[in-house]
């Protein structure tokens, strides 16, 4: 059996890192709802400020960045899928279908 | 017309108070030691663009505090040298609240919060004082379409075009609102000094003589009577100045929790777009040698 080592490395770091990534993220939002669900005044007027700040956001600030963002991501899709297509190339077939005969 | 004193209206109510006696001479300025402009110098930098602002001035524009401190100092002068009743005129124009006996420095600090730029309705006189508030070269020869000219070409032009949005968003609101535009003439705020201090008591009572205080509680009653109303007077002023200095101070520390709310956002996504732009860069250098060894070593 071949096992190609670079792909190998590839798909297990991108699992391990996809793994924790994921829970870190998990573990940070529950811990804001567990602090934001609180009772009492204080938490009811962090609750409001934190709204307001949000209310508050210029895009102006930020904006271009996040579009470029947006448009990054894309074109990492749009990667992903030219990968896909070369993996799936046969540099041998013509393109009416027949293959071109080689000789080792 | 500009110079007739607003008449009692009857059918208000109990709305706001008219106040019917001629206007009082505006309160005379603090005696203080010092010049103004070392005054002025000495306050912290804070304190000193909150008061390049209040008067109109860019507090941005100087490069440093010694030229902000000439430029407040311009203006007060500027503004203790203007005609008191130009100003009101502007102050009535603009639906301004203050009192009739508002010293000048009050009455410019009203009017520079103006922000309009329909100028219907005002005195040419009015609009040479605004012209002048605004930081224009405005004189008595100018005619009024010069002069509105001049602060229309001194909004710029994207400043144009946001107020007109405004404008057309705003009079989206009001027509699904349904609210009216107020016909009510203007109307100055009451004296808070006059009468018992109510503001919506009517009319506008003598205050108390010293004859009369001395009459009501003996000598030595009416004199520290007199002297316990002054020092609350005083003590009031003084709370209603820490006051606004807290305010002012927690609307700094708001700004400042907003810049650096946006900065820190700002900086997350851009930490975020490095790391896009990263992987991107890998991923072509990828598919380049994923083609390569597809099509040449296959």
């Amino acid at each position: 059996m071949h096992v190609d080592f670079f792909d190998f490395f590839r798909y297990v770091l991108g699992t391990v890192v996809s793994i924790y990534a994921t829970v870190v993220t998990l573990q940070s939002l529950y811990g804001w709802y567990v602090y934001l669900s609180g009772q009492g005044r204080y938490y009811s007027l962090m609750r409001r400020y934190i709204m307001l700040q949000g209310l508050r956001l210029r895009i102006k600030a930020f904006g271009g960045d996040t579009l470029i963002c947006i448009l990054l991501t894309v074109a990492m899709i749009l990667l992903l899928r030219a990968h896909q297509l070369v993996a799936r190339m046969d540099p041998f077939a013509h393109s009416d279908g027949r293959r071109i005969a080689t000789t080792r | 017309m500009a110079d007739e004193l607003p008449q009692p209206d009857e059918s208000a109510g109990a709305g706001r108070e008219i106040v019917i006696s001629a206007p009082p001479p505006a309160a005379p300025e603090p005696a203080i030691g010092q010049p103004p402009t070392r005054q002025i110098s000495e306050l912290p930098k804070d304190e000193l663009s909150h008061l390049a602002e209040s008067l109109g001035l860019d507090a941005t524009r100087f490069k440093t505090q010694q030229h902000l401190v000439a430029a407040v100092h311009e203006r007060r002068q500027l503004i203790a040298g203007m005609d008191r009743q130009a100003m009101l005129d502007v102050v009535r124009w603009g639906r301004r609240p203050v009192t009739v006996n508002a010293s000048k420095e009050q009455i410019a600090q009203e009017i520079a919060r103006i922000r309009s730029m329909k100028f219907g309705g005002i005195s040419h006189r009015g609009l040479m004082a605004l012209a002048l508030l605004r930081g224009l070269e405005a004189t008595e020869e100018d005619p009024a379409p010069r002069i509105v000219r001049r602060l229309r070409r001194q909004e710029g032009f994207f400043s144009r075009l946001n107020r007109k949005r405004r404008a057309i968003l705003g009079g989206m609101v009001a027509s699904i609102v349904g609210e009216k535009d107020s016909t009510a003439d203007y109307k100055f705020l009451p004296d808070p000094n006059a009468g018992d201090g109510n503001p919506g008591s009517a009319g506008s009572v003598k205050p108390e003589s010293i004859r009369d205080a001395i009459e009501e509680s003996g000598l030595f009653g009416g004199i520290s009577n007199r002297i316990k109303k002054g020092a609350d007077q005083y003590l009031n002023q003084k709370l209603d100045e820490i006051e606004a200095r807290i305010d002012r101070k927690l609307d700094e520390i708001d700004r400042r929790l907003a810049e650096w709310r946006d900065k820190e956002i700002a900086n997350r996504i851009k930490i975020l777009k490095i790391t896009l732009w990263a992987s991107v860069i890998v991923g072509i250098f990828s598919l380049i040698y994923a083609y390569v060894t597809e099509v040449f070593f296959k």
